[in-house]
């Protein structure tokens, strides 16, 4: 499988009158296409600069970011779904933004909302919908423009416990069926082990990597994987290692 | 996800009797908000008919009933209220238009934003009535100067508080156009100004009075007619008849303007939070 995004020896710092920050430092790993990878780390180490690099909203400081022109999708921590448009009118926000606003790709976000459950919503306004449909129809729109790759910032942490189960199972089914590539970066160890493919382990700040593991259970689904016994045994190693 | 809701007529006794309890709070807050008006206007009525105070000071609802036909009759009633309604509409689309594109433009530019922050302070901090003699001086003594009174009086508020809405526009929001590689121009028009709508109707309603605060004081300044100038008159002649009269009036046009923007509110406020 080839390389999408690479990331070569990459550092960021924030400037601010207070001082300059380390954000990362010297960062190596490459992500492959079709590959779910997730990148673990404690709150507050810099996960988020990481996935504005590789989105290319911001430049690195030193190092290099290749990736082989394929597009991203980002998806945040909230749906950010605008209150003032209905559910349908959000999923053409992206089409509207890269002026591609056509009937065939206006089609398609249709296609995949109705595909994943979304049709009885389209004319309804974001507060009629719960935590999950929200999150669900953030994902529609992330899809509405046919990214390559899906960069996932945490984005079930402001659910419950039970939805963020629910709906990080419904993520997964979905980013799987459209053959997505995705990168996940969170600080929810069991959220990473039941998705991933291949976790990368960060340190604090400044995040460098501590290690890569490649995770294979025979099961694909994340509800499915969390019942298996080798479950709990990943779990200790990547705790291990997060708190050493 | 909502709840079900039962359908209408499905409603267990409990509902219905939530429901009556309801209508019937709304129903005691409206009787006593009437009732209180019509027994102040009866005790002042009562104790100016009696003489219980001097009714040539404290004036009486039927004087006042009384002075407005007299208004009307010699057909002056409207040509007072459209001068004063006229100059306070005027100056509250000026201050409304320009103080929202002033805003605009220190959204769009943090330099400017920042050179321009301590004169708005100030400008904002000075109690604008100083200016009326300079205010004569450059307009005149027709309309032009009460509706640049009323003008400057509602500027920089309306600049201040559309200001503050459009840099209130949720950071993650703006991240996730950012993402999609969205321009200024398409941060604008797609986040920024629907997600200002709430501040730019509580703004419209801080104007409506500002509006009136301008217009009644550019009259008291310098006029020939208004509803201003029928105060200052009646208060020099002593004609509080005329006084209480112009004041009632003004209540009831600064009612009405108010609703109109809250009816406004109705239309495009609805499925914002």
């Amino acid at each position: 499988m080839k390389e999408v995004l690479r990331f070569e020896n990459v550092s960021m710092r924030y400037h601010t009158k207070q001082g300059e920050t380390v954000a990362v430092q010297d960062l190596n790993f490459s992500i492959r296409e079709g590959e779910f990878t997730a990148i673990i780390g404690p709150s507050g180490c810099g996960k988020t600069t990481l996935l504005s690099l590789a989105a290319g909203l911001l430049a690195p400081s030193n190092g290099r970011i290749l990736s082989s022109g394929v597009s991203f999708g980002y998806m945040l921590q909230r749906d950010e779904l605008f209150p003032w448009r209905t559910i349908e009118k959000n999923l053409y926000l992206p089409l509207e933004i890269k002026g591609t606003n056509t009937p065939k790709n206006r089609e398609r976000a249709l296609a995949l909302a109705e595909k994943y459950g979304l049709k009885q919503f389209l004319k309804s306004y974001p507060s009629a919908l719960s935590g999950g449909m929200r999150q669900r129809a953030a994902l529609i729109r992330t899809l509405a423009l046919n990214p390559d790759v899906l960069l996932l910032d945490e984005p079930f942490s402001a659910l419950d416990y039970q939805t963020r189960l629910n709906v990080c199972n419904d993520v997964y089914k979905i980013i799987r069926e459209e053959n997505k590539t995705a990168l996940l970066i969170t600080h929810d160890i069991s959220e990473a082990i039941s998705v991933a493919d291949k976790i990368f382990v960060l340190s604090k700040r400044p995040a460098k990597i501590l290690s890569e593991h490649v995770v294979s259970f025979p099961e694909d689904e994340p509800l499915k994987r969390r019942e298996n016994k080798e479950f709990s045994k990943w779990f200790e190693i990547l705790w291990e290692e997060l708190n050493s | 996800m909502k709840y079900p809701m039962t359908r209408l007529g499905e409603y267990t006794q409990e509902h219905l009797d939530y429901l009556k309890r309801q209508k019937k709070k709304n129903a005691t807050i409206t009787v006593a908000r009437v009732a209180i008006l019509l027994v102040l206007l009866l005790i002042w009525e009562l104790a100016a008919r009696f003489e219980w105070v001097n009714p040539f000071i404290t004036s009486s609802p039927s004087r006042i009933i009384k002075t407005i036909g007299g208004l009307y009759a010699d057909g002056t009633l409207f040509y007072h209220v459209g001068t004063t309604l006229s100059e306070t509409l005027i100056g509250f689309f000026i201050a409304v238009a320009v103080g929202y594109s002033v805003a605009l433009l220190l959204w769009w530019s943090e330099i400017f934003r920042k050179v321009s922050e301590p004169y708005l302070v100030v400008l904002n901090a000075l109690p604008k009535i100083a200016l009326g003699p300079l205010i004569i001086i450059w307009c005149g003594t027709g309309s032009e100067a009460i509706i640049f009174m009323t003008v400057l009086i509602g500027l920089i508020v309306a600049i201040l508080n559309m200001l503050g809405g459009f840099m209130s526009t949720d950071e993650n929001k703006l991240l996730l156009l950012k993402s999609m590689g969205a321009s200024k121009w398409q941060i604008l028009t797609k986040l920024v100004l629907p997600s200002a709508l709430p501040e730019f109707i509580s703004m419209l309603k801080i104007n409506v009075g500002m509006a009136w605060i301008g217009s009644i004081m550019g009259e008291y300044i310098v006029s020939k007619a208004g509803i201003g100038y029928l105060i200052v008159y009646g208060g020099q002649v002593f004609k509080l008849d005329l006084v209480m009269s112009a004041v009632l009036i003004l209540c009831v046009l600064a009612a009405a303007m108010y609703a109109l923007v809250s009816l406004l509110e109705k239309l495009v406020v609805k499925n914002t939070q």
